[in-house]
């Protein structure tokens, strides 16, 4: 904390205190001391709080306040003067306390949940570090362990070698794909823009994910640009379909680019035939991107890899390793088969305050320039740690229980009176109706649905 | 936690109400501006594509951070459309030149709607004029952004705040609370001074497997559709926790204490045979060149700055493979390799200070 005023005063009477605009320079305004104590009763209530608690189902998945009341609950004001230690470490565990628990073992409404103990020690270090994986220089670990992961994640996908980078999302991956498809298409769109070209057209399942709209609108596409393809009664995109769209678009006059096939929906957790879908973009000529964010992780599973069979085939793949792999958000990769520098040559803008070309290693090292952002997060250490950890026996094994305990689910769903599934799942996502007993005698109509549907 | 965090940035912009979110980086919050500019000019081409509309014009200075560069690109505007406005010999952006820029576009049918200054250049730390920018955007009907991602702390000062003064006139802001307010990466804040929803507008896909709008809550509290991003982290918590422990005054001391450091180094450089400075700084980025005594009193060779411009490298090589300490170099414009100082860490003391200028000249004396 800040040195007191006696301390001052005692600085100031020293002979070789140095004061330049009555800022004292000579001592430190931080208690090192005192900071470090906070340090370690804050990872106490962390340990205790958090960690211990995460796998204890007595515990509240969570604490339900109203947002009104919780803005009273928690004294959120920021003032001008700091607040004592025992303050802060109450207001820590508030914050713990009204937090949602994804940890716990009951959290299922997102498409990840739980603790990996090695992810978060990767992330306590990365933490305290506070790297930035710009250059080799400032990062030199992290910036070949997201290389070696990288690596890894490719050999998963089929390719014998590629590119790559770790994205704060895999809706970014998913833009940085679309991107990397128009430079790869037109590279003087980087320069030129698209003011006067003709119309680019990309093609999404119906059922894609809701970065293909941002993406489409935040590179200048425009969202009406995208044609939604129809899927069929199991959320899969419908190949026909697409080469029809892809046709239509020809005669409007419009260029098609990009094919994005999903490996795992968001909400029904289907996988697009990806072989079907990769042999309408070669036959036009197509950059065929896998959103496989979520689904991308059944790559780890040799009962399972069967879902994305044809992933080989894609140009490039959104992959989030913080989803079924739990290593902790944000981890989430784009893999380009490229191997002639295409993310490179897209995306750099060769800083010279960064990337200077005169420096004392290899600056091939420096991958920053492949990223659109300059500061980075060192994403992929968090995977290795638990890759090492439990090796890809141990992920797989993580994989297969989580698809085995859907299996169990829906087993189960079809046994009790109540339950409608949607339809049979292919991954970890079980869709189905609550119908309360008010409601099982009623047929099913409009007013049935619209009933359920409260 | 988020709100209350943005408001009170926004209160030391000037501006008491607006919007906002964080971002992963000041690059996207760079990105993020440009985009609600474009949308804001042409809302249709959320949906519409930039196809059919004449050729976008962007400002920026020659020595804004190169997110402008990356936006440009990535948003289908296209490099070639960056205007770059010249600057004066302290790196500040010449008003007047971006008026002659803007008009340049404009007599080419180009469409002027977006300009961003630098408070804080990532190299020299120089601060754009914003009061008089802000006129020239005024007077073309463009949208002005500021990227403070780095001088936007100074803002935490009283003494030092004016470097910004005119702030509280422009339209979007992208500040980096974790440059010098030491938050840890990434704590990257986007803030509009529009309240009237258009970063939503702009952003919103309207998912209906996060953003239903039969919940038993208020969903304007849902904010995440806000953004480009579906997952995001938790950026606020850090500044908010640290804002906590030290108050408004704590952090206005870190940031007075770190010009005064840049202060005390330039005076000591200024008396020191060898250190030469590129200019003298306004912010807390103190840029000088090192002239080893071989190379004093020869800048009438004719390979005097070439020679120079090894020095920084050799030395960079040297400290690092000693583990001493580290030091950026970098050449700008026409200038060769200078080192760029900058001190923030308010653990560092004089004697920190003095190891430093000692260091230099131990490693690049024999050169």
């Amino acid at each position: 904390m800040e040195v007191d005023n006696n301390k001052q005063e005692v600085f100031q009477r020293k002979k070789n205190a140095v004061l330049v605009n009555g800022v004292i320079l000579n001592g430190p305004i931080t208690d090192s001391k005192a900071g470090e104590k906070f340090v370690e009763e804050a990872c106490k209530i962390i340990m205790e709080e958090v960690v211990q608690k995460a796998a204890d189902v007595t515990e509240k998945v969570c604490e339900w306040q109203p947002p009104e009341k919780l803005k009273k609950l928690l004294d959120l004001e920021m003032r001008d003067t700091g607040e004592p230690h025992q303050k802060l470490l109450q207001l820590c565990q508030d914050i713990i306390r009204y937090s949602v628990k994804t940890n716990h073992p009951r959290f299922f409404n997102q498409l990840y949940a739980g603790i990996d103990y090695y992810s978060l020690v990767a992330r306590f270090i990365t933490e305290a570090l506070n790297p930035s994986v710009y250059t080799y220089e400032v990062s030199p670990v992290f910036l070949l362990v997201e290389e070696a992961v990288l690596k890894r994640m490719i050999e998963f996908i089929g390719w014998k070698e590629g590119d790559g980078i770790f994205n704060p999302g895999g809706s970014v991956s998913n833009m940085y794909a679309m991107n990397l498809a128009r430079y790869k298409y037109c590279p003087e769109i980087k320069e030129k823009g698209l003011s006067g070209l003709p119309r680019l057209v990309l093609f999404a399942s119906e059922e894609c994910h809701y970065s293909m709209n941002k993406a489409a609108s935040f590179l200048g596409i425009g969202t009406q640009n995208i044609y939604f393809i129809a899927t069929d009664e199991r959320g899969k995109m419908i190949p026909e379909e697409l080469e029809k769209q892809v046709q239509r678009a020809r005669k409007e006059g419009a260029a098609p680019f990009l094919v994005c096939a999903t490996a795992g929906t968001t909400v029904l957790g289907a996988f697009d035939p990806l072989d079907k879908v990769a042999d309408i973009c070669e036959k036009y000529g197509l950059w065929l991107h896998v959103d496989a964010s979520w689904g991308g992780s059944a790559l780890m599973s040799r009962k399972h890899r069967k879902l994305l069979q044809g992933i080989h085939r894609a140009d490039s793949v959104a992959w989030n390793p913080h989803k079924m792999l739990m290593a902790g958000i944000q981890c989430c990769a784009l893999l380009v088969k490229d191997n002639s520098d295409l993310l490179k040559k897209c995306y750099s803008a060769k800083a010279s305050y960064l990337f200077q070309q005169d420096k004392f290693y290899d600056v091939s090292y420096d991958t920053g320039d492949k990223s659109i952002q300059c500061s980075r997060r060192p994403d992929a250490f968090k995977f290795w740690m638990t890759w090492k950890a439990l090796g890809t026996a141990g992920l797989e094994e993580r994989v297969n229980r989580a698809l085995a305990l859907a299996s169990y689910l829906v087993g189960e769903i079809k046994k009790r009176e109540g339950f409608q599934l949607l339809l049979e799942p292919e991954y970890a996502n079980i869709c189905f109706w609550y119908i309360p007993p008010s409601l099982r005698k009623t047929e099913e109509g409009p007013e049935f649905w619209e009933k359920l549907h409260q | 936690m988020e709100e209350v965090v943005l408001k009170k940035l926004r209160e030391l912009i000037g501006w008491d109400s607006g919007d906002g979110i964080f971002c992963p980086g000041g690059s996207l919050s760079n990105i993020y501006a440009m985009n609600v500019a474009r949308y804001q000019r042409f809302p249709d081409s959320k949906r519409t594509g930039i196809w059919a509309l004449p050729r976008l014009a962007v400002f920026t200075s020659q020595e804004s951070h190169y997110s402008v560069q990356k936006g440009a690109a990535f948003l289908g505007i296209g490099t070639d459309n960056i205007y770059l406005v010249s600057v004066d010999e302290r790196g500040k952006m010449i008003p007047a030149d971006l008026e002659r820029q803007i008009n340049k576009a404009k007599s080419e049918g180009a469409c002027p709607f977006f300009v961003n200054a630098t408070c804080g250049t990532t190299v020299l730390g120089a601060f754009d004029p914003l009061v008089d920018v802000a006129d020239v955007c005024k007077r073309h009907g463009a949208w002005l952004h500021v990227d403070a991602a780095w001088g936007g702390s100074a803002l935490v000062s009283r003494k030092h705040r004016h470097l910004l003064d005119g702030i509280e006139r422009v339209d979007s802001v992208a500040w980096n609370p974790h440059k010098m307010l030491m938050t840890g990466l990434q704590c990257s804040a986007f803030l509009l001074r529009d309240s009237s929803g258009l970063l939503q507008r702009c952003y919103c896909a309207n998912a209906t497997y996060l953003f239903q709008t039969d919940k038993f809550y208020d969903m304007a509290y849902d904010t995440g559709d806000k953004t480009v991003q579906c997952g995001r982290k938790v950026d606020c918590l850090k500044l908010w926790l640290m804002w906590k422990a030290n108050g408004t005054e704590g952090l206005e001391k870190r940031v007075d204490r770190a010009f005064e450091f840049t202060r005390y180094l330039a005076d000591a450089m200024k008396g020191r045979e060898g250190f030469l400075l590129v200019t003298e700084p306004e912010f807390i980025n103190l840029c000088f060149w090192f002239v080893p005594a071989s190379l004093r009193g020869k800048q009438g060779c004719a390979d005097y700055w070439e020679r120079l411009g090894k020095v920084a490298p050799a030395i960079k090589e040297r400290m690092m493979k000693k583990g001493s300490m580290m030091v950026g170099y970098q050449p700008l414009g026409s200038r060769v390799n200078f080192f760029r100082q900058v001190v923030t860490n308010p653990m560092v003391t004089k004697q920190d200070l003095d190891f430093f200028l000692d260091e230099i000249e131990r490693l690049g004396k024999d050169l």
